[in-house]
């Protein structure tokens, strides 16, 4: 039976692929890689903010923006996400 | 204590020549798709004769000089805030002081705290007004900077100005009379962006960007912890917020729009048109100012946003390192009358248009406007075009003619 930790992953990884592809609609599925920065897909900084405060909301949690000013990549991001949510 | 105490005067000085955004995305080769989220049109640039001072003084002046003498005699501080500094010791003021004609009787400093520091400067200001130990009394606040961006910076070099925005406090507000005590302010240590050298902006741009929403956040909670029954959605006829570029003001409404009224994307899209886009009619055209930014805005809204009667404005000041204020005051149809007398928008299409070529040709001698060197002479003359096409010709500005003994020089124009 997989562990609360990994379902919560899968959830929110898909929460990510989703909003990211909402905001980037021209950015193909299969190049939100978890290697990948905003940045690399595109995104600007207006984009970036959308992504974070669409997650932020999505998932109702109070973490403030400047948490995630330092994450280096999508898999980062994700991990953040859930270490937030499980708070 | 006084009753009404706020800006009697507000006047903003955004140089005498400009560079629009589309010129500018060309000659660095920016991807021509993000105007659309900067939400620029265009900026103001410096010219060699101009410096933190100058700025100061020609903003300040249109103010200072309609003044009855009485009037005049009766300003007994001055604070200029700024994070162009031109002396570790010796402050912008000292001169703007001067070159104003001030009584001596007045106290003379200047403040630093980025682009929020004209409104830590404010308030103080406001406070010792409406402490009633000088019935009468007035104070001048003038936030004035200069631009050290460059192609380093990416796409911020389309975003940032250069000018200043002064404000005359007194007891008769015909401009912005301050809800006094109504205020939220958050504040903590970040490294979002800095000036760590006379010549170089550096800037973390998630850093800061994610600092400023959450600031407005934190900031608007406070503000509501000290005053009762406040709705984002109601309380406020209108909103300026210190504005970076445009883009960013938007967000943050809608970021404030979801937090406080669940709002639906129509929504803010209507409220955003209504209560914030005025205030963005100038600082689209300008620039970010730094700490003069958000008062940039509230002259655009005065001057563009079709109220009616008395409308309470709320005002967000945020600057990096960091600190931030949500406030507010009221506004009225004197409001528009007062501003009008001094014709910003008339003084803002009347900067002189640059080429991308001329631009660069500035931007090395723009570089070491605030570098100390101990003698340096600048030919006013040079840019004698760009000074003479100002609307109010006749009125005289300030040039700076270069250093001598590290006293930095200046001339009437």
């Amino acid at each position: 039976m997989p562990q609360r930790s990994d379902t919560d992953r899968a959830a929110v990884t898909r929460l990510v692929h989703e909003t990211v592809a909402a905001v980037l609609p021209q950015v193909p599925a299969e190049q939100i890689t978890g290697d990948k920065h905003l940045k690399d897909l595109g995104a600007d900084s207006v984009d970036r903010v959308e992504i974070i405060m669409a997650l932020i909301d999505a998932l109702g949690v109070r973490e403030p923006m400047a948490g995630f000013s330092t994450v280096p990549d999508i898999d980062a991001l994700i991990d953040f996400l859930v270490e937030v949510k499980q708070r | 204590m006084t009753g009404r105490i706020g800006i009697e005067a507000l006047n903003v000085h955004a140089g005498f020549a400009q560079l629009s955004t589309a010129e500018l995305f060309e000659g660095r080769g920016l991807d021509r798709e993000r105007i659309g989220h900067l939400m620029m049109r265009a900026r103001s640039i410096a010219l060699p004769c101009e410096d933190p001072i100058t700025n100061a003084v020609n903003a300040a002046a249109p103010i200072v000089n309609r003044l009855a003498p009485q009037d005049k005699e009766r300003i007994e501080l001055i604070l200029a805030s700024s994070e162009s500094g031109v002396d570790f010791s010796k402050s912008i003021t000292s001169y703007v002081h001067e070159f104003m004609g001030l009584s001596r009787k007045c106290r003379v400093m200047e403040v630093k705290q980025a682009c929020y520091a004209a409104t830590g400067a404010l308030q103080i200001a406001a406070g010792y007004l409406a402490s009633g130990v000088s019935p009468g009394a007035k104070a001048l606040v003038i936030a004035t900077d200069v631009s050290m961006v460059d192609a380093r910076a990416g796409y911020a070099e389309p975003a940032t100005g250069t000018g200043a925005s002064a404000m005359l406090l007194g007891d008769d507000p015909r401009v912005l009379a301050l809800d006094l005590g109504a205020f939220g302010a958050h504040a903590y240590e970040t490294m979002d962006s800095a000036r760590p050298m006379p010549d170089h902006d550096i800037a973390d741009v998630d850093g800061s960007l994610f600092a400023y929403l959450d600031c407005l956040s934190n900031s608007f909670a406070d503000y509501c912890g000290k005053v009762s029954d406040v709705d984002l959605r109601t309380t406020f006829d209108q909103l300026a917020l210190h504005t970076p570029f445009a883009g960013l003001v938007k967000a943050a409404h809608r970021k404030l729009m979801r937090e406080q009224a669940r709002a639906t994307p129509d929504a803010v899209e209507a409220d955003f048109a209504a209560r914030v886009s005025p205030s963005l009619v100038y600082p689209s055209q300008v620039g970010n100012l730094c700490s003069g930014s958000v008062y940039l805005a509230l002259a655009s809204l005065i001057d563009n946003a079709p109220y009616r009667g008395t409308a309470r404005v709320g005002l967000f000041s945020y600057g990096s390192g960091c600190a931030s204020e949500f406030f507010s005051g009221l506004i009225d149809e004197g409001s528009r009358a007062a501003l009008a007398e001094l014709d910003i928008a008339g003084r803002l299409n009347a900067r002189i248009p640059l080429s991308f070529a001329e631009y660069t040709e500035l931007l090395a001698e723009n570089s070491r406007c605030l570098v100390p060197i101990e003698n340096r002479k600048i030919e006013v003359e040079r840019y004698r075009r760009f000074l003479d096409a100002r609307p109010d010709g006749r009125e005289p500005v300030l040039a700076y003619r270069g250093t001598e003994g590290y006293h930095r020089t200046y001339e009437w124009v």
